[in-house]
């Protein structure tokens, strides 16, 4: 039998054609979740610390914890030390807390797993943010309303990029209030 | 003809060749025997390759399974309890001083210094430090830092630091105070050996250890001392007092075999002083700066006139100055009296001229600049020079009544004479002889520094107990019975005074890294009757208790002592005014016992102090072996500086008609010893005169250091001294590689002889010509003024042609094939002033600190590989015999029309809006085509991850990753990089700007090369602020770009240099 030229289409071309678009959308697919990202990330912390419970019901200031947000270009997770200002009356028989009273007094600190990051050559800076009226919350979502923290965001350059063009649609409370965020690479990498 | 048909005419192998059958018949196969076998995974040896793959296939996908946890982000681990004071991300900065006694203030970030750079409020250094200080932060985290304390019970040597047996301080201790104590029973002497004392607390221990050891003896030696000087100074005028020099108040320098700009004391003081007095705007003002010189020096090369005389004619040239000056001056002399007057009388200036053949031009205008400065004109001499010279050179201060003018009010604190090498050579015999009991290197390296003719070495053999406390291993304490590891500067307490009335403080601001102890502290422990109760902090004690005796009484202050000291040590100094000694009168006896004690014959050695070595301690440290020799810009070797007629001579050469970067090797034989190193041929050496740098060639001098260029402290004799006659040369007929990051061209050739004059890339003029310049360009202005009025536009644009044309330029039209971008903001540019810098390369040791730039080695080197962001380059025009240096610190010029930018395919390197010329590592893929395009080549390549290449990833352990700046990134294989003006300053400048709620300005930013440069050469800024430094010097009639006819619109503007010339000499510039 002669080959034809739609023999060739149907045999060859069609399931090849086919197979790249599939691979392609899977890989999209995957590769394009929001897990990815980290987004939904809420590993298991040493100290079952909760936001809810401090952030939210006790209404503690974020940086009561969070000191040097407004200095620095890092928040900080605060030492054990800053825990034990209230631990070390408030509470000492949860296990929790005789937990980190141990690491307190073993002058250990308390290996926190990391939920968000960007890479080491990205250089974010919080005060930079904070001092500007940007709220805490446009970023980490609203961990007063977390038992366990977890990343809600996504922290990649096209997620910074969008607010620092358009920074009224994340936050539609400050149009008036904010410029926009720098586009150049020095903003960020050096 | 069969013969013929089974002999084959190619042959792959002698088998083949030999017609061997089976060789015939394993060619017909595909594979060789056995080689498709089928093979069972279970039958195969233990460690087989196909075991081992099968294995790791398998591993890798349990591992692949395994690690569903793809996202774990690791952990953030915070402190147990913050020290008060520290802000995560903030640096925090703390006063203390080098060992050499000078003000510093350190960076630290989270509890680890990254950067050092001179305290400010200090009065010696005034906040700048030189390049060997900038970097000395790599050898407080060098991996080859004797981590722990060691005994070695037998006699073999410790070769490898594997080796080494732990041992616990206590140990030691224990055994140590035993044996001095049994020395001092015995008799024996307890030898200590150290380098010269620059602290009083220091000194106090000395003695007091001698009180409870009273066998005890110290030696200190320093291998750069000024003993010659000093010498002088005490036979003219009978007293040890020398007084420090005001470099700034002399209007002319005479400066002999002096190479204050380079090497030879405080040079940032000195730099900083000396360019005050080159201050464009004040051109009047200049000072005037003669050198007489057989090697080539950074001095010579900044030198406005250049002399050159081998160091034997230099007594001889001295007194015929005195001569010609007495007897011009025509008035007496200071107290000279008759048999003075004839023994100069004896000495010519234009017979010593004729006879040496020193420049008669230069000469005359030195004697006539002389004559109109005489109470203005200070007359140095080199340390190398012998006494006699400087003796003279002393009279002639006296005879030109300069002394009250040019010496300042302070002098040179001596804590404690250096020893002499003949008590070296005492100490020696009596090593031999059995007499010492312990023997105590006392952070000193004596079996490298001091003359092998003494035979320390050697001598060492025969010491019962020899105890070397040390930072890293050295020749010293090869065979050494305990090895003490000592604290690094930044981990001790101090307290130095170099001057009267200027006290510097040292505190610890790391504790220390490895299980070191601080060196005093340890003597303080082996007297106090209990070693076992040491701590870190009684050597501090010992400290405070000093000043509060004989310190804090003189502050007159109402204050406690604790709020004294703490002040103190948060200032880094305490200075009080103390009523110098009135100096002296001129002893003219001293001159009558003197005669010239060099006498020309053969060949004449110089050895040279190298430039960032310091005397060889230095070795290990990366950074500074890849700072480029100012001069010859070597790396990596020391090497035979010699005229290029004396390499013709001895038939030797580097580069040029042989291989390139290839030196022949010579002989060098002097005192009856013999040296074999490369050549290196430099335009403005004396003939016959071979200058080498010492500190070099050491045996054990680590992983980095070892090795490193040649040993020519093997050629001193038992004089110590650095300058020798009579010796003889010749070519070993060998050559070396030899790395040099200059293109030597030929100076003869016509096409590249004076290239960078005809490309502007150096523009130089005379100060008569600016001087001149300037009332033309007054007189234009007034002109310009009555003839356009109010029209301001077109009275800039006349003014700007007739600039032009009174500085002799060519004027051309601005045709860019791109539209000018506005910089609404602030617009980022720097400025070099050329009148200030010397080259003493403090910023691009800053710059490789600052910026966390990676050492790449002499290979890499070799190969242009060097990653340095900022290079000091050297041009020379004029003759070889008499060549003029012009030298230029290049750096990225972040130009607006940067040609590298629009060649990137990936848009890695952009533009930003306040003008810098970007460069984003993690976009980078490497095509490396920016570089290609870049018409300043100061773009660099990582061709490998370097800390990992160099010396199979010694600049990647553990301790090293502390040195890093974390503001910078560490770039991997495969970027390209390059001067950022500093982005992470300027960004961390941005965000303290913001906090504050404003916006940020030019001033709030000091880039690394900035705050280094001792004579503040560097001056960076905001250039649309029409206030700031910068855009003034940017408008700046001498004011141009490198370059400037390509419109690429670099943002780097250099100041034309001035040389204080006379108006017919050198006028280049167009």
């Amino acid at each position: 039998m002669k080959k034809t030229v739609l023999d060739y289409a149907l045999k060859v071309k069609l399931p090849f054609t086919v197979f790249i678009i599939l691979t392609s959308f899977a890989v999209t697919y995957f590769v394009a979740k929001p897990e990815r990202d980290g987004v939904g990330y809420a590993p298991e912390q040493p100290i079952k610390f909760s936001h809810r419970l401090h952030a939210g019901d006790m209404a503690i200031d974020c940086q009561y914890c969070h000191t040097s947000v407004e200095k620095s270009r890092h928040a900080t997770i605060p030492s054990a030390d800053v825990c034990m200002n209230c631990h070390a009356v408030a509470r000492t028989d949860k296990p929790e807390i005789v937990k980190l009273t141990q690491y307190y007094k073993e002058g250990k600190p308390i290996p926190w797993k990391r939920i968000h990051r960007v890479p080491e050559y990205a250089y974010f800076n919080h005060a930079s943010h904070v001092v500007n009226g940007i709220d805490c919350a446009n970023c980490h979502g609203d961990v007063r309303e977390m038992d366990v923290i977890s990343q809600v965001h996504s922290f990649t350059m096209g997620s910074c990029l969008d607010c620092h063009r358009e920074p009224q649609k994340r936050m539609p409370q400050m149009i008036g209030n904010i410029n926009n965020g720098p586009e150049n690479c020095n903003a960020c990498h050096r | 003809m069969d013969n013929n048909a089974t002999k084959p005419r190619f042959w792959k192998s002698l088998n083949l060749l030999a017609n061997k059958p089976e060789s015939i018949e394993s060619t017909r196969h595909e594979f060789q025997k056995g080689v498709t076998d089928d093979f069972d995974l279970n039958a195969l040896p233990d460690k087989s390759r196909r075991k081992f793959l099968a294995v790791l296939g398998a591993s890798a996908a349990f591992a692949a399974t395994a690690c569903s946890d793809y996202p774990d982000k690791g952990e953030i681990i915070s402190y147990n309890k913050k020290p008060s004071g520290v802000v995560y991300g903030h640096a925090n900065y703390y006063a203390s001083s080098l060992n050499s006694g000078l003000g510093i203030l350190i960076k630290t970030r989270e509890g680890r210094p990254i950067k050092v750079d001179g305290n400010p409020q200090h009065p010696i250094n005034a906040g700048k430090v030189d390049a060997t200080a900038q970097a000395t932060m790599l050898d407080l985290y060098d991996p080859g830092r004797v981590r722990y304390p060691v005994k070695k019970s037998d006699s073999k040597l410790i070769l490898n630091k594997d080796e080494m047996p732990k041992t616990d301080w206590e140990r030691i201790d224990k055994d140590i105070t035993e044996k001095l104590k049994a020395a001092s029973q015995s008799g024996k002497e307890i030898a200590i050996v150290a380098h010269s004392v620059k602290s009083p607390s220091q000194e106090k221990l000395f003695n007091e250890f001698v009180l409870k050891y009273p066998t005890t003896k110290f030696y200190t030696y320093e291998v750069f001392g000024n003993q010659n000087k000093l010498g002088a100074w005490e036979k003219c005028y009978g007293n040890k007092n020398l007084p420090v020099i005001a470099w700034d108040k002399a209007d002319v320098i005479v400066a002999l075999e002096c190479d204050f700009l380079g090497t030879e004391g405080i040079t940032v003081e000195q730099i900083k002083q000396y360019t005050t007095r080159r201050d464009v705007d004040n051109a009047q003002n200049f000072n005037k700066l003669y050198t007489v010189e057989a090697n080539y020096s950074l001095t010579g090369a900044n030198s406005d006139y250049r002399l050159k005389l081998s160091p034997e004619y230099q007594y001889d040239f001295i007194m015929a100055l005195i001569n010609e000056i007495a007897v011009k001056k025509s008035q007496s002399a200071a107290n000279l009296d008759d048999s003075a007057m004839s023994r100069i009388s004896q000495y010519s200036i234009s017979d010593i001229a004729s006879k040496y053949g020193l420049h008669a031009d230069k000469l005359a205008s030195m004697v006539d600049d002389i004559l109109h400065h005489p109470t203005k004109t200070l007359v140095v001499c080199g340390n190398s020079l012998p006494e006699e010279c400087h003796i003279a050179a002393n009279l002639l201060n006296e005879v030109l009544g300069s002394v009250s003018n040019v010496y300042s009010d302070k002098y040179e604190v001596l804590h404690r004479p250096i020893n002499t090498l003949a008590e070296f050579a005492q100490l020696s015999a009596k090593m031999k002889s059995g007499n010492v009991g312990v023997l105590i290197h006392f952070d000193s390296n004596p079996a490298y520094h001091l003359p092998r003719e003494i035979g320390y070495t050697d001598a060492l053999k025969s010491v019962e107990t020899i105890v070397s406390m040390i930072h890293l291993e050295n020749e010293s304490s090869e065979g050494s019975h305990y090895i003490l590891p000592v604290n690094h500067e930044f981990e001790s307490w101090g307290d130095f005074m170099l001057r009267n009335g200027v006290l510097s403080t040292q505190q610890p601001v790391i504790a220390p890294i490895f299980d070191s102890r601080q060196k005093e502290a340890v003597l303080l422990n082996w007297m106090s009757e209990d070693y076992t109760k040491y701590n870190h902090d009684i050597y501090n004690q010992y400290i405070k208790a000093h000043w509060q005796e004989k310190v804090y009484p003189s502050a007159n202050t109402f204050s406690s002592f604790d709020e004294f000291w703490y002040s103190c040590l948060h200032d880094g100094i305490f200075t009080w005014d103390e009523v110098g000694i009135p100096r002296a009168a001129f002893n003219a006896a001293a001159l009558s016992t003197t005669q010239n004690s060099l006498s020309k014959s053969g060949f004449t050695v110089i050895l040279t102090q190298p430039h960032y070595l310091g005397d060889g301690q230095y070795a290990n440290n990366g950074w500074l072996q890849e700072v480029p020799h100012p001069i010859t810009k070597v790396v990596w070797d020391n090497c035979a500086m010699m005229s290029p007629a004396t390499a013709k001579k001895l038939e030797v050469a580097y580069g040029l008609d042989k291989l390139d970067k290839i030196s022949d090797m010579i002989d060098l034989t002097v005192n009856g010893k013999t040296l074999r190193l490369p050549i290196m041929p430099q335009p403005g050496m004396v003939d016959d005169v071979i200058a080498v740098d010492l500190g070099y060639g050491r045996t054990r001098g680590g992983e980095v250091g070892t090795g490193v260029g040649f040993d020519a402290y093997t050629l001193m004799n038992k004089s110590g001294s650095k300058i020798y006659t009579g010796a003889s040369v010749a070519k070993a007929g060998e050559s070396y590689e030899l790395i040099s990051s200059q293109e030597h061209h030929s100076l003869d050739e016509d096409f590249v002889k004076d290239f960078h004059l005809k490309r502007h890339i150096i523009q130089e003029f005379t100060v008569p010509f600016y001087v001149e310049f300037e009332d033309k360009l007054e007189e234009a202005k007034s002109r310009l003024k009555s003839e356009f009025g109010d029209d301001r536009e077109a009275y800039e644009k006349a003014l700007k042609t007739e600039k032009i044309h009174l500085l002799g330029h060519h004027e051309y039209q601005n045709h860019s094939m791109y539209p000018d971008k506005e910089y609404p903001g602030v617009k980022w540019a720097m400025a070099i002033d050329m009148n200030k810098c010397t080259a003493c390369n403090a910023c691009v040791t800053a710059c490789n600190v600052e910026n966390n730039i990676p050492i790449v080695g002499k290979e890499e080197c070799g190969k242009g590989r060097e990653m340095h962001w900022m290079r000091i380059d050297t041009y020379f025009s004029g003759t070889p015999d008499e060549p003029i240096t012009s030298m230029q610190p290049m750096l990225c010029q972040h130009c607006d029309n940067a040609p590298c930018e629009n060649v990137c395919p990936v848009v890695a390197t952009n533009h930003s809006p306040e003008g810098l010329n970007q460069m984003t590592y993690n976009r980078c893929v490497g095509t490396r085509y920016c570089a290609n395009n870049c018409p300043y080549k100061v773009r660099r390549y990582n061709f490998f991850d370097f800390r990992n290449d160099f010396k199979d990833g010694y600049y990647r352990k553990d301790t090293l990753e502390l040195l890093n700046n974390p503001e910078v990134t560490v770039r991997s294989r495969g970027v390209m990089e390059k001067c950022t003006f500093c982005t992470q300053r300027i960004e961390e400048a941005r965000s303290a700007a913001n906090i504050k709620g404003r916006k940020i300005q030019g001033s709030d930013v000091v880039t690394a090369c900035q705050e280094a440069c001792p004579s503040d050469a560097i001056i960076f800024g905001d250039m649309n602020d029409p206030n700031s430094k910068v855009s003034k010097l940017r408008n700046h009639s001498l004011g141009y770009h490198v370059l400037e006819t390509i419109m690429v619109k670099p943002n780097v503007t250099y100041i034309s240099r001035l040389r204080n010339t006379n108006m017919e000499d050198t006028h280049s510039g167009h």
